[in-house]
């Protein structure tokens, strides 16, 4: 018993909180996303995937300063979202839920083949190798405990801004009820813009993070894109909070379920989780029943 | 018959046999060999290797192509890209024979693929040359008729390390074999699985303590429960098997996690491409191990057939002037090139001479007809390939890898003895993040 109960249960616990605030982070933006517009980024994780490339140029090949690089890139893929949203969404708003699935599975395929073509198949990483914090026998990685906190400021930022400002106040009403706000003078497409632009950054801020831990190549998007898909849902789709307590959820069953058994069992309980929660809560942790 | 007639009748004759005899000679010229090519140009396995693999076995082709052939037969070759997936790896290989006529396949790089692929291109009685896909299960027991492997399998990869081991356990550890902790982790596709079973063989037969065995997906985004896992097991030595994402991913949470360990050993893939290492993990790649057959470049000269040598340097040549920033030559495109050379040198050549043509069949005859000793190939094995009835039918019996280190941006051969260029240096020095301090 001594040995099941010993300081690498504690450590795997916090490695899965850590875990946990990466993958926070990762479903914030998709889960706005939905939330506002009603429309699921299929191909959100290869919007993080051009954020890291940007970072990649920007400072390993640019030499701007991180925090420089950062901000550029997050803008940028910001921009990304808005184009997404005028060229791809805007369109299809009034289409079937499929036809906008795979619509924006088109651009999934079309960011991975672009990024082939125009960073090659190599895999590109910022060389930068931030220090461990070693407390009591514990190492804890600066980097994932970076990424939680900034996760939980983002969280905490998202939250202020829907709840304090005007704007915000605006986009949660659309999130209510999409027909009765135009009516009540809200400019929809306006929002939806803001929208996309916010879920954009959110997705440029997670890629600032991510390519400290994780090498780019075009296919990065397949290491997240469906586990934070799953995180939404079973978060319930469009509630931030929801998506916040299902990272951590997913996260501690993979880390310590992945501790006693084989890594891959930890991952097989996390998904039979999820579908055992789909049957007992279809409408995830803290979604709304339709 | 009036003489009009007759003179038609003649003219007609002669004009036929003249038709006749301009078109032989230019069905000679019409001879060839189409050769259908897959390996992954795009997703995760073209940066883990498989792109290096196309470029060694394209310089070959072409090499051959610019000769004008082999024995009278054009070679044409038809490139696929397999996108790291296997089902793309079969339906490419089904296109290329359906479609593209091709008269025979060569490549792949991933066993995921191999294994699968393998059996289809079987089906349609097509002659199979794999270049890589190292992992026993491409063969074991499946008594195909047209496919076969130069490279060395998986498992004796596996052997081979769990041997470099317990031959050191002494000398370099201080410990006898059965007191040294050894950790096996990885990968969970066919290739991992395979070299894992031959790292597990090998410690069993060599008496090492095993004290933790245990497979991963490539793709998993966190491997922080592994590392946890390693710290608790205590290994002195890690036998690790992966791509390329998977492994930097793993060495980069360790060195987070703090996890020490005397050495870790590497079994081709990921670890054959030390650019990228260096590039992921900086100097913290210094003193590991990798274990895979001999890149050409560091072959000793005087061990291979002289013919070989100018190939040797032509390929290197054309590496460079495909991929000017290569720092250090991969011993990827080497083994692509030395296998395709193996087949275009000795199998091709011999199909068309004593088999009289270049059908699936005289193929196979040619390949079983290889018989070389060892210092025929780049690689500085031999070839002599498993018949048919026996249980690796189709694998090349004179394959086999070695282990190199890195040091210092150097690649150095360590094991076996008879190839050393240098004493291993174990257990990892203190200048490494990962030393037992």
């Amino acid at each position: 018993m001594a040995n099941v109960f010993d300081i690498y249960l504690l450590e795997a616990l916090i490695n899965g909180v850590l875990l946990g605030g990466v993958l926070g982070l990762l479903a914030l933006g998709l889960n706005l996303i939905f939330g506002v517009i009603d429309v699921v980024w299929i191909c959100y994780a290869e919007l993080i995937m051009m954020g890291m490339y940007a970072m990649y140029y920007l400072y390993s090949v640019y030499h701007l300063p991180f925090i420089v690089a950062a901000i550029l890139s997050m803008a940028g893929v910001g921009l990304l979202g808005v184009l997404l949203h005028v060229i791809v969404i805007q369109p299809l708003l009034g289409a079937a839920p499929i036809n906008q699935l795979l619509a924006t599975g088109g651009v999934l395929a079309l960011l991975q083949s672009t990024a082939t073509i125009a960073f090659g198949i190599d895999f590109k990483n910022l060389g930068i190798r931030l220090p461990v914090i070693e407390v009591a026998d514990m190492f804890v990685s600066y980097t994932r405990l970076l990424a939680f906190g900034v996760a939980l400021l983002g969280m905490i930022g998202m939250y202020l801004f829907l709840s304090r400002t005007y704007t915000g106040t605006a986009i949660r009403a659309i999130a209510q009820d999409r027909q009765i706000m135009p009516l009540m003078g809200v400019d929809t497409k306006r929002i939806y813009l803001i929208t996309s632009a916010i879920g954009g950054v959110l997705a440029g801020l997670a890629s600032c993070l991510l390519v400290l831990q994780y090498d780019v190549h075009p296919f990065i998007g397949l290491t997240f894109g469906p586990i934070t898909f799953m995180i939404c849902v079973l978060g319930g789709l469009g509630s931030m909070v929801g998506g916040f307590i299902a990272s951590f959820v997913f996260a501690e069953i993979i880390s310590v379920g992945g501790l006693y058994l084989d890594l891959e069992w930890g991952y097989v309980f996390a998904f039979v989780f999820f579908i055992v929660m789909m049957f007992v809560r279809p409408q995830g942790l803290m979604g709304r029943k339709s | 018959m009036s003489r009009r007639w007759f003179a038609r009748l003649v003219g007609g004759f002669l004009a036929c046999a003249a038709l006749v005899c301009a078109t032989e000679p230019s069905q000679a010229q019409e001879k060839k060999l189409k050769i259908g090519v897959i390996y992954d140009l795009t997703g995760p396995f073209a940066g883990g290797g498989s792109d290096l693999h196309y470029l060694g076995s394209k310089i070959i082709i072409d090499h051959f192509i610019k000769q004008g052939g082999v024995e009278g037969y054009k070679i044409e070759a038809v490139y696929a890209d397999a996108q790291s997936k296997p089902d793309i790896a079969i339906n490419e290989a089904i296109r290329l024979i359906e479609q593209e006529k091709v008269d025979m396949l060569l490549g792949m790089f991933s066993s995921a693929q191999c294994v699968p692929a393998a059996a289809r291109i079987d089906q349609f009685k097509k002659f199979l040359w794999m270049t890589t896909c190292i992992s026993s299960a491409v063969l074991e027991n499946r008594h195909f008729r047209l496919a076969f492997r130069p490279q060395p399998s998986g498992r004796q990869f596996g052997m081979m390390s769990a041997d470099f081991i317990a031959q050191n356990a002494k000398s370099k550890f201080g410990k006898d074999a059965k007191d040294l902790r050894v950790a096996i982790v990885h990968e969970d596709g066919a290739y991992g699985v395979d070299v894992s079973t031959g790292n597990e063989a090998g410690a069993k037969a060599a008496g090492l303590n095993v004290v933790m065995k245990e497979g991963y997906s490539a793709t998993a985004p966190d491997l922080s429960s592994l590392v946890t896992k390693l710290k608790r097991a205590r290994p002195d030595v890690i036998l690790h098997t992966g791509y390329n994402p998977d492994i930097t991913l793993l060495l980069r949470q360790s060195r987070e996690l703090g996890l020490r360990f005397q050495a870790l050993i590497g079994h081709g893939a990921g670890y054959g491409v030390y650019s990228k290492l260096k590039e992921s993990l900086g100097n913290d790649v210094n003193y590991f191990f990798n274990v895979d057959p001999i890149s050409i470049w560091l072959s000793n000269p005087s061990a291979l057939k002289p013919e070989l040598l100018p190939i040797i340097q032509m390929v290197g040549d054309e590496y460079l002037k495909a991929r000017p920033d290569t720092k250090i030559k991969s011993a990827h495109v080497g083994m692509a090139a030395s296998n395709t050379y193996l087949f275009m040198s000795q199998v091709l050549p011999r199909a068309i001479k004593q088999y009289g043509g270049v059908d699936s069949e005289a193929l196979r005859k040619a390949a079983l007809d290889v018989d070389l000793p060892e210092g025929s190939t780049m690689l500085g094995f031999g070839a002599k390939f498993e018949p048919e009835t026996a249980g690796m039918a189709g694998q090349n019996t004179r394959g086999f890898p070695v282990i190199v280190q890195y040091v210092n941006d150097e690649s150095k051969v360590v094991w076996p003895k008879a190839l050393q260029q240098q004493e291993a240096v174990l257990p990892l020095p203190a200048s490494s993040p990962y030393a037992v301090k």
